[in-house]
């Protein structure tokens, strides 16, 4: 199954705002409200039972904050990545945790890295970093210990 | 040469007469004979104090040789010949080591826990029969005084996780408390079906009763010598029964807050208890000190170090137990077989 | 300690308290802590706290050159450096469209399968530490040793080998390595016999280990466990035969499951992957030819903006790594996606009602490597 059947699948389900095709994965890219139906959808009816991972992206040019989910499906062996673009003040997404266990941790990890607030997520705290760092993976993060590298 | 041999197959017998000698020369003197009899009591606890330190240095030598031999590496063997006295510097680090209390702990029982721990262990060594008639108090209740004494290390243990106010710590002592009680049981009624035969609760009857190898209660008691070894295994917290001390779940039990003298104590009874162990199970299975061409004495401790062996064999090879399997296996497995072999000697005895 | 979201109910006759397991820890393989709430010695509830030895790696890459990175790599999974080399230049190379030489491919087999063998190896010697038995690390360190001297003379690293380049290899293969290689092979799987004689199928362990921390098969999926740990719950999943990468797809071999998924079914599953890796390691002595050892790669490595995400199947799992690319010579984002970071969230599921103990075998039984997790 390609990607064309597999959007063909998805395009009257869901609204994509855009879909591409990236090294032979379909990306689709989605409203932030959508999510949970979304990642519901394609857990329950296309059997992606298996979330790689979550992260974001800060493109901190656009002034926006890009959540990624990347889905797997051991049925199917196939595979999808759904965005989502927030904007970069205040980022604020539905939380899936319920829906996939393991995006606990991812989000709490995202959220401490990029300050995206998980709504309705059981335990939202952080999970690697001290207190008092926040946000180091935003582009901006500016920390008084900072030392530039060297050029080569 | 033949003054040697003299002094190893007849120690008793030269004890007996310094004793006579000494004993006339004080009443030359009218004196009052109870202070020679504590004179000569201090003399033998001394000498017994001196055997089992340099008897737990050499056990714990050899149980890193045994250890290395099982692991295929070498062992200590950098101090002294062969790295035999290793642990004799082990125990000066440890015995000029920082000694550290911590602040939440019960100070006076943290203090006395290593103590109660070690003194039933010492105190043990009166009824241990080395040689023929090289034993400190031939009690008439002999092997009731062992069973009595021994119990009386859980208390140290329980009082050393209690004071240490550390979870883990507490954790190790109620493990222990558990485990030595239950396995108090089995080893009672082992050494019952051992009395049974012997009739007697003296040592030296005990040993006395195997005067041939075929009469050896190993031979007449497989099975029980067999729950002795498991049960006192279990009694001394020793791997696969470790459990109080048990490294990986538990840091290390009810030692985990002692360092120092304090912890040195914890180590010194560990190794003597389990010698005490071996040496029962020896007075008890194994004729004692009996045997042929060697003297008394050096049968004695050839056959403990056997047992020993065994012990550690059992320590290098098997995976710790988990507690509840520890407590089925006492109580499900050990206490009824101990039973019915208890069962089978009193019906052998009476009706053969 | 209100931090933690744990409630302690006060009753009558026992009171629950917090048991705090870790940092430091013999048990935990690192400076995990796990908060524990406990009813005597059952845990009632396990919270992991992660995150001791966090060091920004993913900040660290935004500022490196892409070759500049392969390093750092090595240094999530300690225990298996080369999976994770694999996985970035995997993906680097992806991006920017360049095919890897045949030799230097199956090279790469080698030393992954190599890399395997070591941290399985390890995994055994410190999960008999943990269960209790102080001998079966003596003896799986003398064939780690075996293992560690041929990656080392390949690679001039016994840990992390900054093995990799993009596009290949720096140095081919010493001489006399393929002569070691068969040497040790022709007595590897005996040895795996005996260490499955000494712990593995131990009374005590099968006892401790059997029907404990049943990790059921939706639980593992819905938490994103992978790896050996995945498989004990008999999912036959595994990134070499689903996805061939690196010329995989050249290679017979099994994928090993377990049946229940318990604690047992895993260590089972671990053990059985050494000999398939060594079938791995008997095949590709056969089809290591000679050729290049390195593609040809740009001077200056500026892969086209896009993004890519690799994953190779490490010992522990799917080891991936997501990189944004922007055009530039330096990575946009990259996002390492560790295995063990998604086996350890699945422990709180899995040993509630068990004994300390148990926590002990469960947590040892999903081999976590506690770098990869804080990265």
């Amino acid at each position: 199954m390609d990607y064309q059947q597999l959007l063909s699948k998805i395009k009257d389900k869901i609204n994509i705002l855009q879909a591409r095709e990236d090294l032979g994965i379909l990306n689709i890219n989605i409203e932030k409200k959508q999510i949970r139906e979304v990642i519901k959808f394609l857990k329950d009816e296309l059997k992606f039972n298996h979330l790689n991972f979550l992260t974001a992206i800060d493109l901190i040019d656009n002034n926006q904050i890009e959540v990624v989910y990347r889905l797997y499906s051991y049925e199917t062996k196939e595979k999808i990545v759904v965005r989502v673009k927030l904007e970069r003040q205040k980022p604020e997404i539905e939380t899936i945790s319920d829906i996939f266990r393991t995006a606990e941790w991812h989000e709490r990890e995202t959220y401490e890295m990029f300050g995206v607030k998980f709504l309705n997520h059981p335990d939202l705290r952080k999970l690697l970093l001290p207190d008092e760092i926040e946000m180091p993976l935003r582009k901006d993060f500016f920390h008084p210990d900072f030392e530039k590298l060297p050029e080569i | 040469m033949e003054l040697i041999k003299d002094i190893l197959y007849n120690t008793d017998k030269i004890l007996k007469d310094f004793y006579n000698w000494a004993y006339k020369l004080w009443s030359s003197f009218n004196l009052p004979f109870f202070i020679l009899d504590i004179v000569f009591y201090l003399l033998i606890t001394l000498a017994v104090a001196a055997f089992l330190v340099f008897n737990a240095l050499f056990i714990i030598y050899y149980d890193r040789k045994v250890a290395a031999k099982f692991q295929v590496r070498y062992g200590p063997n950098r101090v002294g010949y062969k790295g035999i006295l290793q642990t004799v510097a082990d125990t000066i680090k440890l015995l000029i080591k920082e000694d550290i209390n911590a602040d939440k702990v019960d100070k006076i029982v943290f203090f006395l826990a290593p103590f109660l721990v070690f003194i039933p262990s010492f105190l043990v060594f009166l009824v241990i029969p080395f040689g023929k008639g090289l034993i400190p108090a031939d009690l008439n209740i002999g092997i009731l005084y062992v069973l009595a004494i021994t119990g009386l290390s859980v208390l140290g243990i329980l009082s050393a996780g209690w004071a240490s106010n550390n979870k883990y710590s507490l954790i190790g002592g109620m493990r222990s408390a558990a485990q030595i009680i239950s396995y108090e049981i089995p080893m009672v009624l082992v050494i019952l079906s051992v009395l049974l035969l012997s009739g007697s609760l003296k040592m030296g009857d005990i040993i006395n009763a195997q005067s041939s190898i075929s009469k050896w209660f190993i031979f007449v008691q497989p099975i029980g010598f067999i729950l002795f070894l498991i049960a006192g295994n279990a009694e001394i917290n020793r791997a696969p029964f470790d459990l109080p001390e048990a490294e990986s779940e538990l840091v290390s039990g009810f030692i985990t807050e002692y360092s120092a003298m304090k912890f040195a104590f914890f180590f010194l009874a560990e190794y003597t208890n389990l010698f005490l162990t071996s040496a029962i199970a020896t007075t008890l299975f194994l004729g004692g000190w009996q045997g042929p061409f060697l003297p008394p004495f050096v049968w004695f401790i050839i056959k403990t170090y056997l047992v020993i062996t065994l012990l550690m064999w059992f320590r290098w090879t098997f995976p710790r137990i988990r507690v509840d399997h520890l407590m089925e296996f006492s109580w499900k497995y050990l206490t009824p077989i101990a039973f019915v072999n208890l069962i089978a000697t009193a019906i052998l005895v009476k009706f053969i | 300690m209100n931090k933690f979201p744990i409630e302690i109910e006060k009753g009558l006759t026992t009171d629950e308290y917090i048991l705090n397991m870790g940092p430091q820890h013999p048990s935990t393989h690192g400076v995990l802590r796990v908060v524990l709430k406990m009813d005597g010695e059952v845990v009632k509830d396990a919270i992991p706290d992660v995150g001791y030895i966090h060091t920004g790696l993913e900040k660290m890459f935004e500022n490196r050159k892409y070759e500049q990175i392969i390093p750092y790599t090595d240094r999530t999974d300690y225990l298996s450096a080369v999976n994770n080399n694999l996985a970035y230049c995997l993906a680097v190379e992806k991006l920017l469209g360049i095919e890897v030489p045949e030799r230097a491919k199956i090279m790469r087999v080698i030393l992954c399968e190599l890399n395997r063998i070591m941290s399985h190896l390890l995994w055994y010697s410190a999960y008999g530490l943990d269960m209790g038995a102080l001998t079966p690390i003596i003896y799986a360190f003398r064939e780690r040793e075996e293992v560690i001297d041929l990656v080392e003379s390949m690679t001039g690293g016994r840990l992390t080998h900054n093995a990799l380049r993009i596009g290949g290899f720096k140095y081919d293969l010493p001489k006399d390595f393929i002569y070691k290689l068969k040497n040790f092979i022709s007595h590897f799987n005996d040895r795996i016999d005996e260490y499955e004689a000494l712990l593995i199928n131990n009374v005590i362990f099968v006892n401790r280990t059997k029907d404990i921390g049943v990790l059921k098969k939706e639980i593992a999926i819905s938490y994103g466990v992978t790896g050996p740990s995945l498989r004990g719950s008999d999912i036959s999943y595994d990134l070499r035969k689903i996805e061939p990468y690196s010329g995989y797809e050249k290679f017979e071999f099994d994928v090993c499951t377990g049946k229940n998924g318990d604690t047992l079914d895993r260590c089972k599953v671990r053990m059985n992957e050494m000999r398939q890796s060594i079938r791995i390691l008997e095949q590709a002595i056969d089809h290591l030819k000679d050729g290049d050892i390195m593609a040809k790669v740009p001077k200056v490595i500026k892969p086209a903006p896009g993004e890519i995400y690799c994953a190779v199947e490490g010992p522990r799992g799917e080891t991936g790594v997501y990189i944004v690319s922007d055009g530039s010579e330096k990575p946009y984002r990259i996002k390492l996606r560790s295995p063990s970071f998604s086996n350890l969230s699945v422990l709180k599921e899995i040993v509630v009602g068990y004994k300390i103990a148990d926590l002990v075998a469960i947590m040892g039984s999903l081999d976590l490597v506690i770098p990869e997790i804080d990265r």
